[in-house]
């Protein structure tokens, strides 16, 4: 394997050395400190508007400006009433909404109520938004059925209403506010209805300031919440440990065993809704030897799913075979067909039984350094079994370029899903249709539309158990592992409560102890 | 002089519309699609088809820079595809970060080359010679993001002197004056030491040029006192080209601060202009750039005027 030294492992390797010698600063006293300092990675913030499409960092953010219409309960895998207290369908194509009373808009925008979810919903739609792609695709039509309640027409039956259309599509914005302000200047300070508001934003950091209008007594805890865009891991993690920020996410997972042991900071670690995967390109090159499946099954079983883990993750991920997580709805386990080390003997009788001795494949991924690193493994890994992979590393425009234009004969990448569906996980990247699939499979597209269109959630539930299995058998897409989501925090931050999507660390519950 | 200026300023224009063509090529013929990056897998193609829309990027290419060049001919630089905000609005907070961290480091590179360029000619193969030659050797060696991990690593994680973050953040702003400065010291060394090395080379090297003239030894016969010697009449004289290369230096130093801004997590164009690569950003890559190149020229003409006036022989 390739063990050049990066610029990144150097500067890791460096501060990292660093804080392990160095004591660190002894965080912050904690009595009567009523805000904090929060560092995120990524270069910049952007939009701040859920009418607009924004990245994980801008998520992070709005998630705690916006209060969403229903939240998960990743334990009991269901989706629990927020601004919408309950929902029905009194017929297959309908859907009503009945929202809660008493929710006000910062800033004094007035109620939140009916009207402001169509307007949404309808400014989605009739701007041609990103949503209407992902969670709006199939409504009809949206209107305010009465002051809290919402009536939504859909084009067809979807089962999957409750988790994509109102949960990832659930954040509502302001119709008052939107009017008056503006798209653009929407976008930069949004007004929204969650437990936080925005005071200021520059490119990098954000700070808003706690909502006195917030619907949930009590709450927030904090004053005041300052996020800055920091996008070294290393940096990230030193400024905390020196006491320039409170709480930092995505540290370099390298570093956090050793974070573990001071006493001074908490970590937390969750296996995320974050996949990485290996992805064929079945609708091209009809003679290509990994058309086979029995080559697919044999490059499942040559793959160690443990040591990617640990080598490139170092144990802050767990091994999968499948794309159904905990907490959604349909989760089984991890590992449902193809042991966690792999199984070379029945890989190579697998080769055989296909008649291919090996090959060469191309195999792409994007300039992600662990990537780059797990690619290599896997390269290894296979190498056992005969196939060669020529590697390619590319940046996300030109990786992008190739992936969801299907020219590509193999892919390594991670992906991070937002939608708390199994749809989401699945049907992008397995129907015909789907923008990520490269995968042609008639009785496939029968069964994901059929449990998008399922109203009952316990048949929904059987019908993805029987998608998972299917592309465990077919394997148009093998998966490695779900990487986790870290948190690390000064020990004297209490209430926060760590969750599989990325996208939401809702901190309205946290306070200095 | 001032026609000369006037024709410089007359050529700034043009210059500014062939970076700008090339700029505009090169993103286009970079494969990847800021839409499809920005959108993701889950979308339809009608949002991905108004998005292109609303960025004119369905357009054929020659309207697309045409309406850009009229746009930013009428100050409008355009908007961030992935930020949705100006790119005027972009640079106005950017800019002025990534223009404070290159004074600093201008002004350690001066503040360093000067005595160590004066000295180490004054004492010609002496072992402070080496010394100062030795610096310059290790300057030059050096990549400054290895520089600002060993720095970070003494100042910041083993004396806790200084911090590692804060430039441009609203808590050092906020803070005193030390508050502001402090976070500026580690990032600006380690971008200064380079043009250190540099300019304490070119520094020396004209000082000797200079020392071995006759109007020195007249000088000296003079009866001068010695320090008068050496900063009226040697340093003013050796200053004419590390003047000229300071300034050219100084405008590089705007578009060469990237891993600095990374490590540092500095919040200025560098990694604005990186981000805005990496996500096929087009109108954010186009405005720096320009921006960028505006002030790399100014900075030319700057160092062209500051040579005629530092030195009479010189007229333009």
């Amino acid at each position: 394997m390739n063990n050049r030294v990066t610029r990144r492992g150097f500067a890791a390797g460096a501060i990292g050395t660093g804080l392990l010698l160095g004591t660190g600063r002894a965080p912050a006293l904690a009595q009567g400190k009523r805000d904090l300092r929060v560092g995120v990675w990524g270069g910049e913030f952007g939009n701040l508007s859920p009418v607009i499409r924004y990245d994980i960092q801008g998520g992070l953010v709005l998630y705690n400006i916006f209060d969403s219409l229903v939240q998960i309960d990743f334990a009991k895998r269901t989706i629990e009433p927020m601004l919408a207290l309950e929902w029905a369908n009194p017929d297959p194509l309908t859907w009503r909404i009945k929202l809660r009373e008493g929710v006000k808009w910062q800033k004094g925008f007035g109620e939140f109520t009916a009207e402001d979810v169509a307007y949404c919903w309808n400014f989605h739609i009739e701007s041609k938004s990103f949503q209407v792609g992902t969670a709006l695709f199939p409504v009809d039509s949206v209107k305010a059925d009465s002051k809290y309640v919402v009536e939504v027409k859909t084009k067809l039956p979807f089962g999957a209403f409750p988790g994509v259309t109102m949960g990832y599509g659930g954040t509502i914005i302001s119709a008052k506010a939107h009017k008056e302000m503006g798209n653009q200047a929407y976008s930069a300070t949004p007004v929204g209805n969650g437990a936080f508001q925005i005071d200021s934003k520059r490119g990098t950091e954000i700070t808003l300031v706690k909502n006195p209008d917030y619907w949930k007594p009590g709450f927030p805890k904090l004053d005041k919440i300052v996020y800055r865009a920091i996008p070294d891991s290393t940096t990230r993690l030193q400024a905390l440990v020196k006491n320039e920020l409170d709480f930092i996410t995505h540290p370099d997972p390298k570093e956090v065993g050793a974070m573990r042991k001071n006493a001074n900071f908490v970590v937390k670690s969750t296996p995320g809704w974050e996949w990485d995967f290996q992805q064929f390109n079945l609708k091209a090159k009809p003679d290509a030897p990994w058309q086979n499946k029995l080559v697919r099954q044999a490059i499942s079983y040559a793959i160690d799913r443990e040591a990617i883990v640990n080598e490139i993750y170092y144990g802050e991920a767990i091994a999968t075979d499948n794309q159904i997580p905990a907490g959604y709805m349909g989760y089984r386990q991890p590992l449902l067909k193809y042991p966690k080390n792999g199984d070379l003997k029945k890989a190579k009788e697998l080769m055989a039984q296909a008649g291919v001795k090996g090959y060469e494949v191309e195999v792409i991924t994007s300039d992600k350094d662990w990537l780059r690193k797990e690619l290599e493994l896997v390269a290894a890994m296979v190498s056992q079994i005969g196939i060669n992979y020529k590697i390619k590393n590319m940046d996300m425009g030109g990786y992008n370029n190739l992936w969801l234009n299907q020219r590509y004969d193999q892919v390594l990448e991670d992906i991070t899903l937002v939608a708390p569906d199994p749809d989401a996980t699945s049907w992008w990247f397995l129907h015909a249709k789907g923008m990520a699939s490269a995968y042609n499979s008639p009785p496939m597209d029968g069964m994901l539309d059929g449990a998008r269109s399922e109203l009952d959630q316990k048949k929904r539930e059987a019908i993805y158990h029987k998608i998972v299995d299917t592309t465990l058998e077919e394997c148009p897409l093998i998966y490695h592992c779900n990487t986790s989501n870290i948190q690390i925090y000064n020990k004297n931050l209490k209430g926060f409560t760590p969750t599989p999507q990325e996208y939401i660390e809702k901190l309205d519950t946290v306070e200095w102890g | 002089m001032w026609r000369y200026l006037g024709r410089r300023l007359i050529q700034v224009p043009l210059v500014l519309l062939v970076v700008s063509l090339m700029t505009f090529l090169i993103t286009r013929a970079t494969p990847g699609d800021p839409v499809q990056i920005m959108l993701g897998m889950q979308t339809s193609k009608e949002a991905a088809d108004a998005m292109r829309a609303e960025f004119n990027l369905d357009r054929p290419l020659p309207v697309q820079y045409g309406l850009w060049v009229a746009r930013v001919v009428a100050g409008d630089l355009g908007r961030s595809i992935r930020l949705n905000d100006p790119v005027t609005t972009l640079l106005a907070e950017r800019f002025p970060v990534s223009l404070q961290l290159a004074c600093a480091g201008m002004l350690f590179a001066l503040l360093v080359s000067i005595p160590l360029g004066v000295l180490a000619a004054l004492r010609r193969n002496s072992w402070i010679d080496y010394l100062c030659t030795g610096y310059t050797v290790a300057g030059f060696a050096i990549p400054n993001f290895g520089l600002a991990l060993l720095l970070i690593w003494l100042f910041s994680i083993k004396l806790d002197w200084l911090p590692i973050t804060g430039i441009g953040s609203s808590e050092a702003e906020a803070g005193g004056f030390w508050t502001y400065l402090k976070p500026y010291i580690i990032p600006a060394i380690a971008l200064g030491t380079l043009q250190t090395a540099i300019l304490t080379r070119l520094l020396r090297s004209s000082m000797i040029d200079v020392l071995s003239q006759d109007y020195m030894r007249t000088a000296r016969a003079k009866g001068l006192l010695p320090g008068t010697v050496v900063v009226v009449h040697a340093l003013k004289n050796a200053m004419i080209p590390f003047v000229t290369m300071a300034a050219v230096q100084f405008g590089y130093m705007i578009g060469i601060q990237v891993t600095i801004e990374y490590i540092f997590a500095v919040p200025g164009m560098g990694s604005a202009v990186l981000n805005a690569v990496v996500n096929r950003d087009f109108p954010v890559i186009q405005g720096f750039t320009l921006v960028i190149s505006l002030f790399f020229l100014f900075a030319n003409i700057l160092a062209d005027m500051l040579y005629a006036v530092l030195d009479p022989r010189i007229r333009y």
